[in-house]
């Protein structure tokens, strides 16, 4: 047995151990995925669709399943989880958006106007942020931030405005928007980086001789040709942003409100909380069988919430392999 | 300074091994000229007999020399220095309306950095230098917008490199990026079409403007890349070896190529390829190691090579 490992591995060999490696790893998210699904079926069952809409205070909701006993009743398990999906989806979304305007800019600035010297410093430390752990910046996020916001920008106008819907007091969307977005910048900086370092400085070189500016000759053809490491990049990003717990937990005032865009500005300064950071809150009461599939139906929103992400990646790359390289 | 002594020293050593039981190739030694290197001026006569087609060779399939017009370029003195490394040495040529300059010489000769040079693409790495002064139409390169000079002076590559969109958009770049609306498909469609025929490729590619470019033979993409040049209506046109990477069929569509775009631009070429600058070429230029060693008509150069190193190099070259 000993002396056949030590033989010279054959491709057949190799390809058969890959696979099954491979083919592990499959099998451990579709066993997950199951497991996850069956945990979080009473919750979905007694709720309906209407697990999707906004059903009053999602927090006394949950605090009741806290008190619910090993046999809760069906009426116990009710949830309506729209305001912690909209907290998710709001986050999320205006992260990865204005991640994606800077990183953008910014990985353009790395690759066509840096000098070389600034180059040499600043790609190494955007790899070294993209790989800072999420609870420094939410460390950050609640002892500089949100109390700078809170003291000083939101005004005490602002706050008596709406203190008999919200108290505001500087952890909020906003918080949670900024420093995600401080987050999920410098990975998809890093990715666009070498996405936009991958094309042939034949292109470049050829649009200059004809004639058009730097800016230009990177902006509609080098630019053009990486989209899909762009969209890679973002995707990465929006997955991260998604599944943040711990720092939305820290920052975005943990309440399960839906900030109203009519109040105008001071949405910005609403508490929130998302789904991922109520998995991690309420890991203590986790033994109560109600709160229990509640907790795994959020969890399976979001694993389907990141594969259609997936998805959508994948058709959005489509149109633009047709005059690429790769057919 | 390197010495070429040395790099021609280097293969001698090799001989000593049997390569592969075949014999080693000949070793051809090329001197350099003690006396420093003067441009020589296109005898007057040289150029009569070459447009008249007088001689003999010239008729043996040969096409007719183009009819030199006025300077549209003109290099005086020019350096070009990578750090310390001087690639182009104090070089001076003009370049002429209605004809095509070869350039030849060994590789790293500085042909292309000097081509590159005409449309300031230099400037775009970072350690080049350059001195000396280059004119377009009398005026000072530097003194142009960039952009605007190298819509003048436009380049061709030795490898093709079309953009990665539709055979439409790769030649409507040009146009599309000059002005600052962006013009409708219709609108552009004559300028797409006109420069396709004028590099001879409209014929292939009519039934489907919308391939993709990338997807054309190896010829073909570097027509398109020739056609996005010209739609952008350059005066001049550099081409940096565009035959090195193709097969013979499309080496002759695009010298044929070459021959009818000379009626209405200034061309300049570099090539590894003798017999090409024989074929295509109405004046000569043999760089060396950064010299300009002889500039002249073609069948001048050809036939009765001034300088001892032109002489090598060529009677190397051709047996």
């Amino acid at each position: 047995m000993l002396r056949r490992l030590k033989e010279p591995w054959t491709d057949r060999r190799a390809g058969l151990l890959l696979g099954a490696l491979a083919c592990s790893v499959l099998a451990v998210i579709v066993f997950m995925l199951v497991f996850i699904a069956i945990k979080a079926w009473p919750s979905f069952a007694n709720n309906g669709l209407s697990w999707f809409s906004s059903k009053g205070a999602v927090d006394q909701q949950l605090d009741a399943m806290v008190n619910s006993g090993a046999n809760p009743s069906p009426a116990e398990y009710e949830l309506g989880a729209w305001p912690l999906i909209y907290a998710t989806l709001l986050t999320t979304f205006f992260a990865t958006f204005f991640g994606l305007i800077f990183s953008l800019l910014s990985a353009i600035f790395i690759v066509e106007f840096a000098p070389e010297r600034i180059r040499r410093v600043i790609v190494p430390v955007v790899r070294l942020l993209a790989a800072v752990p999420s609870v420094i910046y939410g460390l950050i996020g609640i002892l500089v931030l949100a109390p700078f916001i809170g003291d000083s920008i939101i005004t005490a106008e602002q706050k008596s405005s709406v203190q008999f819907v919200i108290p505001l007091s500087g952890t909020g969307l906003g918080v949670a928007i900024a420093v995600l977005t401080v987050m999920i910048t410098p990975i998809m900086i890093a990715i666009t980086v070498d996405g936009l370092h991958s094309i042939p400085r034949a292109w470049k070189e050829g649009a200059l001789a004809l004639g058009v500016n730097r800016w230009r000759a990177m902006w509609s053809v080098t630019v053009r040709a990486a989209r899909p490491a762009i969209i890679a990049g973002a995707v990465l990003a929006t997955a991260r942003a998604l599944g943040e717990a711990i720092m939305i937990s820290m920052v975005a005032g943990s309440k399960g409100f839906s900030p109203n865009p009519l109040d105008g500005f001071i949405f910005f300064f609403e508490p929130v909380r998302t789904m991922a950071a109520t998995v991690v809150e309420n890991t203590e009461s986790i033994n109560a069988p109600a709160m229990q599939s509640s907790l795994y139906a959020m969890a399976l929103v979001l694993l389907i919430g990141a594969f259609f992400l997936s998805i959508g990646s994948w058709i959005a790359k489509q149109p633009l392999k047709k005059y690429g390289t790769r057919s | 300074m390197i010495d070429p002594h040395e790099s021609t020293a280097r293969p001698a050593q090799t001989t000593d091994e049997p390569a592969n039981g075949m014999m080693p190739p000949p070793i051809r030694r090329i001197t350099l000229d003690s006396q420093p290197t003067v441009a020589l001026p296109p005898s007057q006569d040289a150029v009569a007999i070459a447009n008249t087609g007088d001689r003999s060779l010239a008729a043996a399939g040969r096409p007719k020399r183009g009819v030199a017009g006025p300077e549209r370029m003109t290099i005086s003195d020019l350096s070009v220095y990578y750090g310390d490394n001087q690639a182009v040495k104090h070089v001076s040529l003009p370049i002429r309306q209605g004809e095509v300059l070869a350039l030849i010489g060994p590789s790293g000769c500085g042909k292309t950095t000097l081509l590159r040079t005409l449309n300031r693409l230099t400037e775009v790495t970072g350690s080049a230098r350059r001195e000396g002064l280059i004119t377009l139409d009398g005026t000072d390169i530097d003194s142009l917008e960039v952009t605007e000079h190298r819509r003048r002076v436009s380049m061709v590559f030795q490898q093709p490199n079309p953009f990665p969109m539709s055979v439409f958009d790769n030649v409507a770049y040009a146009l599309r990026e000059q002005g600052s609306k962006r013009p409708k498909k219709k609108v552009l469609e004559p300028y797409v079409v006109d420069a396709l025929q004028r590099a001879g490729l409209y014929d292939e590619v009519a039934s489907n403007l919308d391939h993709p470019a990338l997807r054309l033979s190896g010829g073909q993409q570097q027509r398109l890349c020739i056609a996005r040049a010209l739609a952008a209506r350059p005066e001049v046109l550099l081409m940096d070896e565009p035959c090195s990477a193709l097969d013979p069929k499309s080496t002759n569509v695009i010298e044929e190529l070459i021959v009818e775009l000379r009626k209405e631009l200034a061309i300049v070429i570099v090539t590894h390829n003798l017999q090409q600058a024989y074929r295509v070429g109405d004046h000569v230029a043999f760089m060396y190691l950064g010299d300009l060693v002889e500039y002249g008509p073609t069948d001048d150069l050809f036939d009765n090579p001034k300088a001892a190193r032109t002489r090598d190099y060529i009677g190397g070259a051709f047996g």
